[in-house]
């Protein structure tokens, strides 16, 4: 009995401890600007099936996302963006792996806001680049709100852009990253 | 015979009008093209959730040249009715005992149909396939954009 008792507690630890670490979503969401200050339309795009998980206990974050999920308005946009410029279908994902540098600032046992310092790598069109950013986390009732706002040089991932859209498509793109994470419950 | 005004009038500046009258509409149209709503769309393929997960995770290069985006009809249980801050829903629909699913992110157009989604019923979802996000953790998806709920 006794042992059957130990063993059950100790699963009981085991499980709170692992579960209890990280935090994810499904849902995420992705928004891609690539609009340059000269152009009469905008240039985005929003994705929101991106993948994302925050190891509350190392700090560590991931995100992925599949390119052809990034919709725009107008379809022939989408169209230019994942045959010419993203080539989607060679280079299907982007991923961001890193950690929060400042996470022993953040007490997720706790509601509130607070500011983190993100610093990873960034694949995109099949480039790896070092990125680092500023973001911000909401902690409130057991979920994780995280958001961050950085911008990357398209030419820095072999993004080039033709001189006959340069007034309207930038050399760099602001990404928005906007989720709403939960315990992860494995 | 030296060609008339008019036969220049007729036989070259006329066409020449029509073809550049024809290629700014063209192009003004192809411009201007929004996404076909994809509820009109006829699906391309048509199958379960959960065998499209199966194709996926067996083979997902070959999955990805087969499905990438084209119209796929699945059908399934649905495990989830998610949404977020800004009213858009996703379905995810597939095995309940299994972490992997297919995914739909629905089409805003459509939001009304998708919150009338009950957890636990069995629906079919139409949408166009952008692969598939594998996650060890998590699960591995088969994600479909701009879906609309099946009528």
């Amino acid at each position: 009995m006794k042992k059957v008792i130990l063993i059950t507690l100790g699963v009981f630890t085991l499980s709170v401890s692992a579960n209890s670490q990280k935090y994810f979503t499904k849902a995420g969401k992705i928004t891609f600007d690539a609009t340059a200050a000269s152009s009469p339309e905008q240039i985005e795009a929003v994705n929101r099936s991106a993948t994302a998980v925050i190891d509350t206990k190392t700090g560590a974050v991931q995100f992925s996302v599949l390119v052809k999920g990034f919709s725009f308005e107008r379809a022939l946009m989408e169209e230019h963006f994942n045959e010419n410029y993203m080539e989607s279908n060679k280079f299907p994902k982007s991923e961001f792996k890193g950690t929060i540098t400042n996470n022993s600032a953040v007490d997720y046992s706790k509601d509130g806001n607070y500011n983190i310092k993100v610093q990873g790598k960034l694949t995109v069109h099949g480039v790896t680049k070092d990125v680092t950013t500023d973001g911000k986390l909401v902690i409130q009732g057991g979920k994780i709100n995280a958001t961050a706002d950085f911008s990357v040089q398209l030419a820095d991932y072999s993004i080039s852009i033709p001189g006959l859209v340069a007034d309207k498509v930038g050399k760099s793109a602001k990404i928005s990253v906007s989720c709403s994470l939960e315990l992860f419950k494995g | 015979m030296k060609p008339t005004r008019k036969k220049i009038l007729l036989y070259i500046v006329l066409p020449l009008l029509l073809i550049l009258a024809a290629g700014g509409i063209y192009f003004y149209k192809e411009y201007n093209r929004v996404h076909k709503d994809t509820a009109k769309l006829k699906p391309d393929f048509t199958l379960k959730a959960t065998n499209l997960v199966k194709e996926f995770e067996a083979n997902e290069q070959a999955s990805n040249k087969k499905y990438w985006d084209k119209v796929i009809l699945v059908d399934g249980v649905v495990k989830q009715v998610e949404k977020d801050d800004r009213g858009f829903y996703s379905l995810v629909l597939g095995d309940t005992a299994s972490v992997s699913s297919v995914r739909c992110s629905i089409d805003s157009l459509h939001s009304s149909e998708a919150a009338a989604v009950k957890q636990g019923t069995t629906i079919a979802v139409k949408g166009i396939c952008t692969g598939f996000n594998e996650d060890e953790m998590l699960g591995s998806d088969v994600i479909l954009t701009r879906s609309v709920v099946n009528k």
